[in-house]
C-alpha cells in the first residue's frame, strides 16, 4: 500500500514529475555518452596499440624493453619457436628486427624505427597490411619498403620512390641500404606512422649484419582473457632467465594506468552528475511535501507511524530515481548501440584524435562496471535528495499540520 | 466505566511571541459510549481540547488520561500507536487521501495495523454496505460529494473498532439534510457498537442532537 500510494503521490502532478524524472534520464544519458565515448576511444587507442605493433604477448632477450640494443638478439630462437607452436592459446606469431635510424630521401631525412618483418606471418600478427592505403604490402622482395603517410609527407616520397635507411650494425659501424618504397601505410596513430617503417626480414637482417638472428617474437592470442595464462606457461617452459614474456598490460603501462584512472574517475562524472540531480530531487520532494502538509497531518492523526511516512517520500524519489535511470539507459541504448556499430566521426577534429591514436571515427562502448555504478548510484542518490524532504515531513506536529493552510 | 479523565488541563499557544490561553484548566470525565458535544463561540478552546484528547496535541499543564493511564507525556511514537489502536478521526474537511478510492481509504487504517488485504478488503467492503456507500468503493474523493466523503470519513474512522471518534465540525461543510443523515449514522454507531463519540462543533442540530453538552468558553467549561 506504501508503494501504490508512492507511485500514485508521483503521478498528481504528472507535470512535475516528467520534469523531475527528464532531469533524470538526461543525466543518466549524459553518463552514457561520456562513458562510452571515452571506453571506445580508450579501448580503440589500445586495440590500435595491439593491433600496429605491440601485439598480445612479446619475447625478447632479458632486457631488451628496458634497452633496445641492436645486440640484444633471442637466444636460441628454435626453442623458443617450439614453445610458441606447442601453447594452444597462441594464434600466430612473427619474428621481427627491431632497430632505430635515420631514413633519407632526396629532400629530407628523418629517424625512425625499422621494422624487419616476415610478409606472411606479420599481418597475421598485426594490422599494417590492412593499413595500407598506396601501393602494396611487403611481398618478400630484398628491396621492398613501407613506410608512415605522414613520414612519406616528410621526406616528400611516394610510391616508387627510392630511400636509404642507416643504422648501426652491432660492431658499431654503419649499416645503410637503398630501398623502393611499394606502399604507404596510414594507422588511426599519426605518430606511429611519423616514425616507423617495414622492410623484410631478411633485408634487416643484411642491413644490421646479423646473420639470421631477430629481436622480437610478437605473439597474437585465441582469447585476450588468457593472456596471463599463456604468459605464464610461456615463462614456465623458457625458465632459465635468459628471456622476458610481456605482455601488452606490461608494454604499455602508462595506458593501462590511464584505462584504470578513467575506471576510477567514473565515478566522479557520475557523482557530478548526482550532485546537479540531487538538488533538483530536493526541490521537488519539498515542493511535493509543502504541497500535503494537511494530508501528512491527517495521515498522522490516523495513526501513521513516521518510519513509513518517511518510507512513502523516499519510495516516490526512488520510484522516480529507478524510471529515470531506465529511461535514460534506454534512450542511451537506443541511440549508443547502432553508434556503436557505425561509429561517431570526429573528422572534424581529426588530426587531434590521431595523434592520440584514436582515429577519426569512435565507436562507442561500455565498461559492465560503470555502467552497474550508474544504475545503483542514480537511484541512491535520488534517494538521498529525498531524505531532507521527508526529515521535514515527520518534524510535522499533527496538530499544525492539519491546520495548515 | 470512565474512559478519558482531564485534570487541570491547560494550554497555552504562542501568538507572535504573545500567550494565548487557550485552555485554562479543564477537569472532565468521560465515560464510554457516551455521545457528547463540546459547543461555544471560536476561540472558547473546544478543538484544543478535542486535540489534547485525541493525542494530537500535548498540554502546556495538566494531564490527560486514557483508561486511567496517563497519556500526556507519551513519546510521538507511543502516541502515534495509540491513535491507531483506539481513535477513530473525523474532520470539518473530510481529509481523505485523494490518491486512493473510497474503499482504499477505508482499508488504509486497517493496513496501518498490519490486517492482511483479503480481511481488509471484506471488512471495508461490509462496512461499506451497512453504511450503505457500497457503490462508492471505487470513487476517488474528488468523483464524490461533500456528504458522501465525510460517509466515507465515518467508515475510516470506525473500522478499526475504535473506542472513541473524535469529530472536529463534522457537519460544516454539508447542508443541514446531509449532516442529519451524517448524525443519523454517527448515533447509530453509537448505540449499535457503543463507540464513545466526541464533537467539536457549532453546528445547532449537532448540539441539539448531542447526549452530553458540554459549553466552552474563553478556555473553560460553562456548563
Amino acid at each position: 500500500m506504501i508503494l501504490k500510494l508512492a507511485w500514485r503521490n508521483i503521478w498528481r502532478n504528472s507535470r512535475r514529475s516528467i520534469i523531475a524524472l527528464s532531469s533524470i534520464s538526461v543525466g543518466v544519458f549524459a553518463i552514457l555518452l561520456s562513458d562510452g565515448l571515452n571506453t571506445g576511444m580508450i579501448e580503440q587507442i589500445l586495440s590500435n596499440q595491439i593491433s600496429s605493433s605491440v601485439s598480445h604477448i612479446q619475447i625478447h632477450n632479458k632486457g631488451y624493453n628496458d634497452n633496445k640494443v641492436i645486440q640484444s638478439i633471442i637466444p636460441e630462437p628454435a626453442k623458443v619457436e617450439q614453445t610458441i607452436k606447442k601453447n594452444p592459446e597462441v594464434k600466430s606469431f612473427s619474428k621481427r628486427v627491431i632497430a632505430f635510424g635515420l631514413l633519407s630521401s632526396a629532400s629530407s631525412s628523418t629517424g625512425m624505427f625499422i621494422y624487419g618483418v616476415d610478409h606472411k606471418d606479420e599481418p597475421q600478427v598485426s594490422s599494417i597490411k590492412d593499413a595500407v592505403i598506396e601501393g602494396e604490402y611487403l611481398m618478400g622482395n630484398d628491396k621492398e619498403i613501407v613506410v608512415g603517410k605522414k613520414l612519406s609527407e616528410k621526406l616528400g616520397v611516394g610510391i616508387g620512390d627510392k630511400v636509404v635507411a642507416m643504422s648501426n650494425t652491432p660492431d658499431g659501424a654503419i649499416g645503410s641500404d637503398v630501398y623502393r618504397i611499394v606502399g604507404i601505410y596510414a594507422t588511426a596513430s599519426s605518430e606511429f606512422d611519423k616514425v616507423n617503417v617495414f622492410i623484410n626480414i631478411k633485408a634487416a637482417q643484411k642491413l644490421l649484419e646479423i646473420g639470421n638472428d631477430f629481436h622480437e617474437f610478437a605473439l597474437i592470442l585465441n582469447d585476450i582473457k588468457k593472456l596471463e595464462v599463456a604468459k605464464d606457461e610461456i615463462n614456465r617452459i623458457l625458465s632459465e632467465g635468459k628471456y622476458e614474456v610481456l605482455t601488452y598490460r606490461d608494454l604499455l603501462p602508462s595506458l593501462i594506468l590511464q584505462i584504470d584512472l578513467y575506471k576510477e574517475s567514473m565515478w566522479i562524472i557520475n557523482l557530478i552528475v548526482g550532485l546537479a540531480l540531487i538538488f533538483g530531487i530536493i526541490n521537488t520532494m519539498l515542493m511535493s511535501v509543502f504541497e500535503r502538509i494537511n494530508e501528512l497531518g491527517v495521515l498522522m492523526s490516523i495513526g501513521m507511524k513516521n518510519r513509513k511516512i518517511f518510507s512513502m517520500i523516499v519510495s516516490e524519489a526512488l520510484i522516480l530515481g529507478v524510471i529515470g535511470t531506465l529511461v535514460g539507459l534506454l534512450i542511451g541504448a537506443a541511440v549508443l548501440i547502432p553508434l556503436s556499430n557505425t561509429g561517431i566521426d570526429f573528422s572534424w577534429f581529426a588530426a587531434g584524435l590521431e595523434s592520440w591514436g584514436v582515429g577519426s571515427i569512435v565507436y562507442p562502448s561500455f565498461m559492465i562496471e560503470n555502467l552497474i555504478t550508474t544504475i545503483i548510484l542514480i537511484p541512491f542518490i535520488t534517494v538521498i535528495g529525498a531524505m531532507y524532504p521527508a526529515l521535514k515531513a515527520i518534524r510535522l506536529e499533527p496538530v499544525s499540520a492539519i491546520r495548515y493552510v | 466505566m470512565e474512559i478519558i479523565k482531564t485534570d487541570s488541563l491547560e494550554k497555552i499557544y504562542s501568538d507572535n511571541g504573545v500567550p494565548v490561553h487557550a485552555l485554562r484548566g479543564i477537569d472532565l470525565s468521560i465515560q464510554k459510549g457516551e455521545y457528547i458535544v463540546f459547543a461555544g463561540p471560536s476561540g472558547s478552546g473546544k478543538t484544543t481540547l478535542l486535540n489534547l484528547i485525541g493525542a494530537l496535541d500535548k498540554p502546556t499543564k495538566g494531564k490527560v488520561f486514557y483508561e486511567g493511564k496517563d497519556i500526556s507525556q507519551k513519546s510521538k511514537k507511543a502516541l502515534s500507536d495509540f491513535r491507531l489502536n483506539n481513535l477513530g478521526f473525523i474532520f470539518q474537511a473530510y481529509n481523505l487521501i485523494p490518491v486512493l478510492s473510497a474503499l482504499e481509504n477505508i482499508e488504509f487504517s486497517m493496513m496501518l495495523k498490519g490486517v492482511e488485504q483479503k480481511i481488509r478488503n471484506e471488512r471495508a467492503f461490509s462496512l461499506m454496505k451497512d453504511l450503505e456507500i457500497e457503490e462508492l468503493a471505487h470513487k476517488k474523493p474528488n468523483e464524490m460529494s461533500g456528504g458522501q466523503q465525510q460517509r466515507v470519513a465515518v467508515a475510516r474512522a470506525i473500522i478499526n473498532d475504535p473506542t472513541v471518534v473524535l469529530a472536529d465540525e463534522p457537519t460544516a461543510n454539508l447542508d443541514s439534510k446531509t449532516g442529519g443523515l451524517l448524525l443519523d449514522l454517527m448515533e447509530k454507531m453509537n448505540e449499535d457498537k457503543k463507540i464513545t463519540f466526541i464533537f467539536s462543533s457549532h453546528d445547532k442540530q449537532v448540539i441539539e442532537r448531542g447526549k452530553r453538552l458540554l459549553m466552552l468558553k474563553d478556555g473553560l467549561i460553562e456548563k
